[in-house]
């Protein structure tokens, strides 16, 4: 029984071998891509396109506008008229036009209250708010220098106010880079997509050229043919993942690997055995390669997109809370975070491991039984 | 020359007919992606779970951890018993923040002293914890005020502290930052880049593997011939599939529309002709079905969320990303579609749009073309 099984194991991995244009494909999925979107995708604020439109043109507004600098702003334009502000608006070539009133010198003069306004573009929200708070920011602590030169408050005066004095720490990643988010969210999305696409691939074709019916009637049993099928996917992402966390994650972007690797590993393997079963469901069902790349679509978007990593359950809906637990890359994304970020034991991520095993049995008992029904009728 | 179109034209039409489980994928898939990832996408940063860790226990800090809790940005999950548990809260990844109210906090605040309070902010996904940490400033800056206006009101001073300038906020075009009015409209441009690359991705190649493919190299017809009358039907699919999305965002999701329907549809056409054109233009540089699938799962699903200015604005991406996203067909159409759907804009403003889309098509199929040679091995 373990011959047979080699030997089909054998069959499968020349198959993929011989394919160089495939093996292309997956290294690079798993080497430049991942560079690709830790590097260039960037989630911080930087060189937001601002116009200005300083109506007071005093000297208090000269200063405040020194402080609206790269990186975080890029200012393309002081404009003298207000209905700039709706051109470069609208045009979409400014996404903030930052307007200083008239009396804006005065009023600072006068102890009074000044307000500028921020009008932000509301078709990238996101953004917007993160760049209005950094104006928030630059405001307040230009305040703090009027206060000081106008002789209102000193430093030392801050100490004898009832106030809140923040600490802020972000844990995990202090500086909050997004080529750490990014990198490693994209090395487990190529484990999902990689280990469903190709196991489905490789028996949809058998399928296609009616390769399978030989197979079948062959001594080799059901569960081997599909478990012949599933062990190469295993070796190959995982030889391709170690090369992803050890040639592009370490070295390029200094991500913190504070976890055990060989905890990260093995559930790993797991893991790809889960998605392929998953993929040799998909096979079992569909008719051929177009058809099983449609369901394989309707499954990987929600599954890469609403895995948690961009939605946190807590922003979902309840049913879809709920829903996002039959998911087994859920799963994944919390226990890669946690094991290779957080640096956190199995006494975390024991939950997470339950249910990609869990899932991964009922799908390749599934695909047994589905399968086993079709060809008995 | 135009009978032989037809004929090509024809038969595609007739192949993806006579697949009927293909054909209601080919409707359903958009459908179901549209429901499960327009309900499930939310990027509201709303109702972060909060930890607190209060050693003061007293009606100060109460009063300031209400303060949190009666936002609707963050929403009361506990308190914690001992530094263990906060530890484990942001762990475990069920707690966004901790906040540790200090034993001395509403002593020190009562003596007209500054109290240190520390926040720990889970760091797991970037973007997130950057507008969480603009929430809390601006939360505490609140605080602050109040407290700094009672203390000097208690002093007999003038209870009004002023704070020089401070920043008003307006948002244009999507004025209560209604997170769907941004992501339905994204979401229309993502699957239309992905979707009709993945129906096309097959045409060629799958002729290839099957040897139908040498037919059409012994037959008269022209190469531009083939590839046009293959790319035709799939077109007119990936139309059909567009209107259906069109109308799920406007009567399911009821996102904002405000501008010209004639326009939109003119541009997708446009653009599906683009993303259609990839998926032959990969169909025919590919060798076999496997390595298609790969490289149109792997290049377009990805890429085009992260690069094309869905996420993050692309002037905040670094050289790499903004490469990228050049030759991305989606980045050329985002902005037009959230400009039509929530700016309202005439067609002058997407001239510049439609003739890079339009040139972008032309680029693909000539590519396609030159790579489709009639010939053997």
């Amino acid at each position: 029984m373990m011959r047979r099984l080699l030997s089909l194991v054998q069959k499968e991995f020349a198959q993929i071998l011989r394919d160089k244009a495939l093996l292309f494909i997956l290294a690079w999925a798993f080497t430049g891509a991942i560079y690709t979107a830790g590097h260039g995708m960037s989630m911080e604020v930087k060189r937001f396109p601002t116009i200005i439109f300083d109506m007071s043109k005093g000297t208090a507004s000269r200063e405040l506008i020194s402080r609206v600098q790269m990186p975080y702003f890029k200012v393309l334009s002081y404009i003298q008229r207000e209905e700039e502000i709706t051109e470069w608006l609208d045009s979409g070539r400014a996404s903030m036009a930052i307007v200083i009133p008239p009396d804006f010198q005065r009023r600072i003069n006068g102890r009074e209250d000044a307000k500028i306004q921020v009008i932000t573009d509301g078709t990238i929200s996101m953004s917007a708010t993160i760049a209005t708070a950094y104006l928030a920011q630059i405001a307040s602590s230009y305040s703090m220098e009027i206060m000081e030169k106008q002789g209102r408050f000193t430093r030392a005066a801050f100490e004898n106010l009832p106030i809140i004095d923040e600490r802020l720490r972000v844990e995990f990643n202090p500086n909050n880079l997004s080529s750490w988010f990014t990198s490693l969210l994209e090395l487990l999305n190529m484990f999902t997509m990689v280990s469903l696409l190709l196991t489905a691939a490789a028996l949809v074709r058998e399928k296609e050229y009616g390769t399978l019916e030989q197979l079948l009637v062959s001594p080799a049993r059901l569960g081997e043919i599909f478990i012949s099928k599933i062990i190469p996917t295993i070796v190959i992402v995982l030889c391709l993942s170690i090369l992803s966390i050890f040639l592009v994650l370490k070295p390029i972007f200094n991500v913190p690997i504070r976890g055990s690797l060989l905890l990260f590993y093995s559930i790993a393997a797991i893991y790809v055995f889960t998605m392929s079963s998953l993929g040799i469901a998909i096979a079992t069902v569909a008719r051929n390669l177009s058809q099983a790349m449609m369901i394989m679509l309707l499954i990987l978007a929600p599954m890469l997109f609403l895995s948690g990593a961009w939605t946190p359950p807590e922003a979902m809906a309840p049913w879809m809370q709920w829903a996002s637990h039959i998911s087994p890359m859920r799963y994944f994304i919390d226990f890669g975070y946690s094991v290779l970020f957080k640096g956190n034991g199995i006494a975390y991520v024991w939950k997470d491991v339950a249910g990609i095993i869990i899932m991964g049995i009922l799908l390749f008992s599934f695909s047994i039984w589905w399968f086993g029904k079709k060809t008995a009728s | 020359m135009h009978s032989r179109i037809y004929a090509i034209i024809r038969k595609e039409t007739r192949e993806i007919i006579r697949d009927p489980v293909y054909l209601g994928l080919a409707f359903a898939v958009p459908v179901l992606l549209m429901l499960l990832l327009g309900y499930g996408l939310s990027m509201d940063v709303k109702n972060i779970p909060v930890l607190f860790y209060d050693l003061d226990c007293s009606a100060g800090s109460r009063e300031y951890m209400h303060s949190f809790t009666n936002s609707e940005y963050f929403r009361f999950a506990g308190l914690a018993g001992d530094y263990k548990e906060v530890e484990h809260a942001i762990r475990s990844g069920n707690i966004r923040v901790v906040i540790v109210i200090p034993p001395d906090f509403s002593r020190r605040l009562n003596k007209g002293r500054p109290a240190q309070v520390q926040f720990l902010l889970d760091g797991s996904f970037p973007m997130r914890a950057e507008i969480v940490k603009g929430y809390v400033s601006a939360i505490n800056t609140q605080f602050n005020m109040r407290m700094v206006s009672q203390y000097l009101s208690l002093k007999g001073q003038s209870g009004n502290v002023v704070f020089p300038v401070s920043v008003e906020g307006r948002t244009w075009y999507n004025p209560s930052l209604e997170s769907k009015n941004f992501i339905i409209p994204g979401l229309l441009v993502i699957t239309l880049m992905f979707y009709p690359a993945l129906l096309a991705a097959l045409v060629v190649v799958r002729e290839k593997e099957s040897g139908t493919i040498f037919n059409l190299y012994c037959s008269p017809v022209s190469t531009p011939a083939i590839v046009f009358g293959k790319a035709v039907p799939y077109i007119c699919l990936a139309f059909i599939d567009y209107l259906v999305i069109f109308f799920m965002s406007v009567f399911l999701f009821h996102v904002r529309f405000t501008g010209s329907f004639l326009l939109l549809s003119a541009g997708a056409l446009l653009y599906i002709a683009c993303t259609i054109g990839l998926g032959i233009l990969i169909s025919v540089i590919s060798r076999t079905q496997i390595a298609a699938m790969l490289i149109t799962f792997l290049g377009t699903m990805i890429p085009s969320f992260l690069f094309s200015g869905f996420m993050a604005s692309i002037t905040s991406q670094e050289i790499t990303g903004q490469i990228i996203s050049r030759f991305i067909p989606a980045t050329y159409f985002m902005g037009m579609v959230r400009g039509i759907y929530l700016k309202g804009l005439g067609f002058n403003y997407y001239l510049w749009d439609l003739a890079t889309l339009g040139l972008y098509a032309s680029i693909i199929y000539s590519i396609a073309i030159l790579s489709f040679r009639k010939r053997i091995g």
